[in-house]
């Protein structure tokens, strides 16, 4: 009787040490887990997006040089640059440049990959893909409209 | 004798409980530097979000249409000058603008301004987090032969924060 009494309170001291480690481990796990960075953040994509819109071009019309936003509406309206080159060529040098020079892609990098698409009234009038597309991703839109057309910028940035 | 047991009992529970209570403290504890270097980071992710909108910082409507992250780089390398006026007042150890496209290593002053790469607007002389960034329109009035027109440029605005540790 006495052993018995014994065994339930071991028993008991046994089950109480594994409910605390399980209770232990949860905790660790989360604080591991809240102190790890982000690779990217959204509001980097969004900046992208509204500082790429801005950056001028090498292409010129009468008026001066575009801005790789006037360069979308002008490559949509099938234009010429000053130079002789066509505004779809132009902005997709510019664009492809920008894009390479701001988003390090690579097997060991952080970022995996990126996609960039300018659509015009449901017609997709550029598309840049890099990389692999993976799962996790940030991504940004901007709309705008010109001369009764809806122009549409998207980005993603794919992350591991 | 069962009393002996009940008392052995209870001071092995007792034990082992304080040794948990000591293991998260000291878990707590070691996270406490690790918080205030994540604070401090945060500090800087949100200041950069929001100082190229900045009186100091932004376009204004010095170029058009009042646009959103835009730093007018002419207003930035006066700034420069007379940074002395603003320590402590943005309460980071470093800001700096490097322009991404097209991409110049050469720090810029006023004899090579704007045919450069990297502004740095103010640097503290202390260990540094490293830096918080975001994509920003660097701009400036540039001229030709046909007159003055407005020069942008894609760049990261770049912000550290002091390290403590």
């Amino acid at each position: 009787m006495k052993k018995k009494k014994g065994q339930e309170e071991i028993v008991g001291f046994a089950l109480i040490i594994i409910i605390v480690s399980v209770i232990l481990l949860v905790f660790l796990s989360f604080s591991l887990r809240s102190s790890r960075k982000m690779e990217i953040e959204s509001y980097e994509v969004e900046g992208f997006i509204q500082a790429f819109l801005q950056h001028t071009s090498n292409c010129e019309d009468a008026l001066g040089f575009l801005s790789v936003q006037k360069l979308i509406f002008s490559c949509d309206r099938d234009e010429i640059c000053l130079d002789g080159k066509s505004a779809c060529e132009a902005m997709d040098f510019t664009l492809t440049e920008i894009c390479e020079n701001s988003w390090n892609v690579g097997k060991d990098a952080p970022i995996k990959g990126y996609q960039l698409k300018i659509i015009s009234d449901e017609t997709e009038i550029f598309l840049l893909n890099e990389g692999n597309v993976t799962k996790n991703y940030k991504g940004a839109a901007q709309d705008f409209v010109k001369r009764a057309k809806d122009y549409e910028v998207s980005f993603k940035v794919y992350y591991d | 004798m069962k009393i002996q047991q009940m008392a052995f009992m209870l001071v092995a529970v007792t034990l082992f409980f304080m040794l948990v209570g000591i293991f998260v403290l000291v878990i707590r504890f070691s996270s406490l530097k690790q918080s205030s270097v994540i604070l401090e980071e945060e500090n800087a992710m949100l200041l950069v979000t929001k100082l190229a909108n900045s009186p100091e910082f932004a376009c204004g409507a010095s170029f058009g249409n009042s646009k959103l992250s835009c730093i007018d780089a002419d207003k930035i390398m006066i700034l420069k000058e007379h940074m002395s006026k603003y320590i402590g007042f943005w309460g980071v150890a470093e800001i700096e603008i490097r322009k991404v496209y097209p991409d110049s290593g050469v720090e810029c002053n006023l004899e090579n301004y704007p045919d450069c790469g990297i502004i740095k607007v103010y640097s503290k002389n202390v260990n540094k987090l490293p830096a918080s960034s975001n994509f920003v329109a660097l701009c400036w009035k540039e001229s030709s032969d046909t007159g003055v027109y407005d020069k942008c440029e894609i760049a990261r605005l770049m912000i550290s924060s002091e390290d403590k540790t």
